[in-house]
C-alpha cells in the first residue's frame, strides 16, 4: 500500500467527517485526491497534528480523524500519553508508517528502528495494526461505528507520490472552512460516536 | 475559586468573566492557585506535558467552537514558538494565554531569566501582542485585563498572551 492508496480510503470514510491531516507530502497528496472544507491540513506543524486533533475531538461531538506520519508523530511524541489520558471516544489517529521522512530527503525516522504501536499499547491505547488498504478501511470502519479512541498505525510504501503541486492555499481560509464545517457538522446532528 | 491571593481570584474571575469553557495548562507552581482556581468554578481542565502540545490542544479545542485558554509558565515559550507561529499565527486561531513570570522577585532557580527575561521581545518578533500584570495594579484591573485579553484574542483570531507575576506559594506564604 502507498500512501495515495492509504489516503484514498482514509478519504472515503471520513468525507463528512472532521479529519486534521500532517504536513509535507502527505497534505499535498490528500490534496490531489480530494480537498474539503472540513479536512485541514496543518502545512508546516510537524509533530502538532494529534494534538491538533485531540483539542478538536474534545470539543466537538462527532467523530474526528487524525492523518499523522511515522516522523510527525515522533516529533510530537508527548501527545501519545496526553491521548491515553483522555483519550475521547470520538477521535481515530491513523499513523501512516513508511519508516522514513519521505519530505526530507527520504532520511530514515526513528520508527525503523522503534515499534510505535507498541508504545502506544503500552500507555493503554487501543492500537491496530495495517499493513494493506482493506485493513485500513476495516480499522477505520470499526473505529468510526465503536465507542473508543483507536490508534492505527498503517504501514505504507517508502517515498512520495511524482509530481503532486505544492498546497499554496491560505491556512486562514482554510482554518475558517473548517471552523464553519464544525459548525454545520455540529448543528446537523452527524455524530456518529459520542464526544468525549 | 478561591486562588492563593486577591490578584489570582481576580485573575481566574477575569477568565471566568470572559465565559471560559475549558482549560490547557501546563503544570507549574506558581501557576497552580490560578489551575486550581479554575477546576474549583468548574472549567474543564486538560493537562498537556510541553507547552507546544498546550498550543496544538487548545486551537483544536477553539476550532471547534470552545472558549478555552492555557495556562502556563514564560519559560515554557521557547518549546511553544514554532507551534504560536506555523499554527495559531498562521491560521488566525485566536485563544488567551496566561503565563506567570519566573526569574524576577523571590526566583530561587538560577538560570530560569535567561529565558524568561527575552519573552516579551520573543513573543512581539512573532507578532503576538502581551499585556502585563503585576502587583502594583489594581486587583480590579487584573480581573478586567484577564477578560479584556481574551476578548482581544477572539476578536482578533491571535493568541494574546498575558504575563502576570506570582510569587511562588511557599515564598508568599513566609512574608
Amino acid at each position: 500500500m502507498n500512501r495515495l492508496d492509504a489516503l484514498r480510503v482514509i478519504d472515503r470514510l471520513f468525507a463528512e467527517h472532521l479529519l486534521i491531516v500532517t504536513c509535507g507530502a502527505t497534505a499535498r497528496e490528500l490534496a490531489a485526491i480530494s480537498c474539503r472544507p472540513n479536512h485541514l491540513p496543518l502545512l508546516d506543524s510537524m509533530g502538532l497534528t494529534s494534538a491538533v486533533g485531540l483539542g478538536v475531538a474534545l470539543s466537538h461531538p462527532g467523530p474526528v480523524g487524525v492523518i499523522d506520519g511515522d516522523g510527525s508523530i515522533l516529533m510530537g511524541f508527548s501527545v501519545l500519553p496526553t491521548l491515553a489520558c483522555y483519550a475521547p471516544a470520538n477521535l481515530t489517529v491513523i499513523v501512516l508508517d513508511n519508516g522514513q521522512h519521505a519530505s526530507a530527503d527520504g532520511m530514515p525516522s526513528q520508527a525503523a528502528q522503534v515499534d510505535i504501536a507498541g508504545a502506544a499499547d503500552g500507555l493503554g491505547l487501543v492500537t491496530v495494526r495495517v499493513d494493506g488498504p482493506d485493513e485500513l478501511g476495516s480499522a477505520v470502519s470499526t473505529a468510526l461505528t465503536s465507542h473508543g479512541f483507536h490508534l492505527i498505525l498503517a504501514k505504507i510504501e517508502t517515498g512520495n507520490t511524482a509530481g503532486i503541486p505544492f498546497r499554496l492555499d491560505d491556512p486562514v481560509v482554510m482554518a475558517d472552512q473548517f471552523r464553519l464545517a464544525a459548525d454545520r457538522l455540529r448543528r446537523s446532528g452527524v455524530a456518529g460516536a459520542a464526544g468525549a | 475559586m478561591k486562588a492563593s491571593n486577591a490578584f489570582l481570584d481576580a485573575l481566574v474571575a477575569g477568565m471566568l468573566d470572559w465565559g471560559v469553557t475549558d482549560f490547557v495548562y501546563v503544570p507549574s507552581s506558581h501557576s497552580a492557585p490560578v489551575i486550581r482556581g479554575l477546576e474549583a468554578a468548574g472549567v474543564r481542565p486538560i493537562m498537556a506535558n510541553r507547552e507546544e502540545e498546550a498550543v496544538g490542544v487548545a486551537g483544536g479545542m477553539r476550532l471547534a467552537g470552545a472558549k478555552v485558554a492555557i495556562v502556563m509558565q514564560d519559560n515554557g515559550f521557547g518549546n511553544a514558538l514554532t507551534a504560536l507561529t506555523t499554527f495559531a499565527q498562521a491560521y488566525h486561531v485566536g485563544f488567551p494565554i496566561y503565563a506567570n513570570t519566573r526569574g524576577g522577585l523571590g526566583e530561587y532557580n538560577s538560570m530560569i531569566q535567561s529565558i524568561s527575561e527575552p519573552v516579551p521581545a520573543l513573543l512581539r518578533a512573532i507578532g503576538i501582542r502581551v499585556e502585563t500584570l503585576g502587583v502594583s495594579d489594581p486587583v480590579d484591573v487584573w480581573r478586567l485585563s484577564a477578560r479584556a485579553a481574551a476578548e482581544l484574542s477572539t476578536m482578533q483570531h491571535r493568541p494574546v498572551v498575558t504575563l502576570f507575576e506570582a510569587l511562588h506559594p511557599a515564598l508568599e506564604a513566609a512574608l
